[in-house]
């Protein structure tokens, strides 16, 4: 264990402690949370006179349900941090920072980026095949493969378009995770609150500064415009993706300079 | 072991410097008591040996390392008992399952015969232990992890009269030579017949550092019916006449070190004292 940077055996005990400490709470979890959509998607059936789910609202619910409680999941990344008491527990376990870092990113974002999903798909197909049980409508049953099925829309540049959409939807639950380790208590309210206060600080600037000096009457030449500054669909996705893709990567930075920099 | 060197350290800016160029050396294969009145610092020094906060000047040094890298080789080499700590909701075995993988030294017999010995129930859930009991599974499993740098704060808190001599006994018999522990107390009478090192803090200073055989070779601890005398160096007044220290020079036969006679003596700045000792 001499590799102080990353050593896959710690990784692996790391693991083992999260789960073997945390197992009872993961399971309660998850029971909410496929109780919660059970409840919530018949409840939307029952008000639409019992007619079943189809695609299109499986997609909706896919995405609203994600989001949601993946921010919650997301939003409280290091729990650890959450008590004096637990942070001197996490600070001293013998891992290193990449360790306990790239392990918390992994089981908070990639691991709920794949459960919730999958059990939103078991979810909704059993609470589809419930239903049939008390009326005369036919359950159609959506495949897995719906899960990464994605619909192209008719755009120039699909991989600037992927890439916008792809880091558009991390950063969504980076930002979290990174507020997760900058606040101890209540991390979520106190995230959303920053990012809330962020918008609108710059929109006002924005909006003071722009609007005298005539930006709005602003309009290079597509093919001579300034590279950065979005003057087509093309250019448009190809400035979001990069800025997301970059604001990403200085949230994770952030998020891990506020793990090594801890104090208690 | 450990080495401290110019250690600086203050709580944010406007406050004044709770430590000013401390110097400390502490070396293997001792148990140390690290005595001062509350506030006077100790369980921050203890969090600058062992990582969890960071020097503004100076340096420490444990084991070759620095404790503020919090680098894996350093920490599975050390572990913390702190005053105040979290236990998860899980059993005794499951904890162990979790934990001891990540010391290499880690003596699960031990822990059997810890856990026997402090007579620790088994149980579903570490939490529904008592606080004194928490504290002792914690002892048990910190000994057992055979770390060469044991840190315990105010390990005596909240244990019972009986759990108290069981930790005495239990710490002195599972320590190896290569081991340091280092107790950070204010209850002095509880760890008086354990420690070998004494380290006194006050107002960010080391007022004392010094081994109790040293001590014991150069004061003499006792009791007398009169606190007057050119020999006495200080007297405390007690039920039926006075604790007395007194110079070990007047061919008095060796005494054991009344730590707390002594750390009142040293506090009340006695110099005649100090300059006796030093």
């Amino acid at each position: 264990m001499s590799n102080n940077i990353f050593n896959g055996h710690r990784f692996v005990l790391l693991c083992r402690q999260h789960f073997v400490h945390n197992n009872k709470l993961l399971l309660f979890s998850s029971g909410a949370y496929v109780g919660v959509v059970f409840i919530l998607l018949s409840f939307v059936q029952a008000s639409e006179g019992l007619r079943p789910h189809d695609l299109d609202n499986f997609r909706g619910f896919l995405i609203g349900f994600v989001i949601v409680f993946g921010l919650l999941y997301v939003g409280y990344s290091f729990p650890g941090f959450r008590a004096k008491e637990s942070t001197m527990n996490y600070l001293l376990v013998p891992a290193s920072l990449m360790e306990k870092f790239v392990f918390e990113l992994v089981s908070r974002i990639g691991g709920m980026l794949l459960l919730l999903p999958l059990l939103f798909w078991i979810t909704f197909n059993l609470q589809g095949y419930f239903f049939t049980l008390f009326n005369e409508y036919p359950f159609d049953p959506i495949g897995i493969q719906q899960l990464v099925t994605i619909e192209m829309p008719n755009v120039d540049s699909v991989g600037w378009f992927i890439l916008m959409i792809t880091a558009l939807s991390l950063l969504l639950f980076v930002v979290p995770f990174t507020g997760a380790a900058m606040f101890s208590k209540q991390p979520l309210i106190k995230t959303l609150f920053s990012v809330a206060v962020i918008i609108i600080f710059y929109s006002t600037v924005i909006y003071v500064v722009a609007d005298p000096l005539g930006l709005n009457r602003y309009h290079p030449d597509p093919e001579e415009g300034m590279w950065l500054v979005p003057t087509s669909e093309h250019s448009a996705f190809r400035f979001f993706a990069i800025t997301a893709v970059i604001a990403n990567a200085v949230m994770l930075f952030v998020a891990y300079r506020k793990l090594k920099e801890r104090e208690v | 072991m450990i080495d401290i060197k110019n250690l600086n350290f203050n709580y944010g800016n406007k406050r004044r410097p709770l430590f000013r160029e401390l110097d400390c050396q502490i070396n293997a294969g001792s148990i140390v008591g690290l005595l001062g009145k509350n506030g006077a610092g100790k369980t921050t020094l203890l969090k600058l040996m062992i990582g969890l906060l960071f020097p503004d000047g100076g340096t420490v040094n444990v084991n070759n390392y620095e404790p503020g890298k919090r680098q894996p080789a350093f920490l599975e080499d050390m572990f913390f008992v702190s005053e105040e700590f979290y236990l998860p909701g899980i059993s005794i075995k499951n904890f162990i399952k979790a934990n001891a993988g990540f010391y290499p030294r880690f003596d699960g017999a031990l822990l059997q015969r810890l856990l026997k010995d402090f007579e620790l129930p088994e149980t579903e859930s570490l939490q529904k232990l008592s606080y004194g009991q928490k504290k002792k599974f914690l002892i048990s499993f910190a000994l057992s992890t055979k770390c060469r740098l044991l840190v315990l704060d105010e390990p005596t808190n909240g244990l019972d009269i009986p759990s108290k001599s069981i930790f005495r006994r239990v710490l002195a018999g599972a320590l190896d030579e290569d081991q340091l522990v280092i107790i950070s107390t204010h209850q002095v009478k509880d760890v008086e017949n354990l420690i070998d090192r004494i380290i006194m803090l006050e107002n960010g200073q080391f007022i004392m550092q010094k081994d109790l055989y040293d001590i014991s070779s150069l004061l003499h601890f006792s009791t007398s019916a009169t606190a007057e005398g050119d020999d006495i160096l200080y007297s405390e007044m007690v039920p039926g006449g006075y604790k007395v220290i007194t110079s070990q020079s007047n061919g008095n036969m060796n005494s054991s070190v009344d730590i707390e006679l002594l750390f009142n003596a040293i506090l009340s700045g006695n110099e005649k004292l100090k300059s006796h000792v030093q």
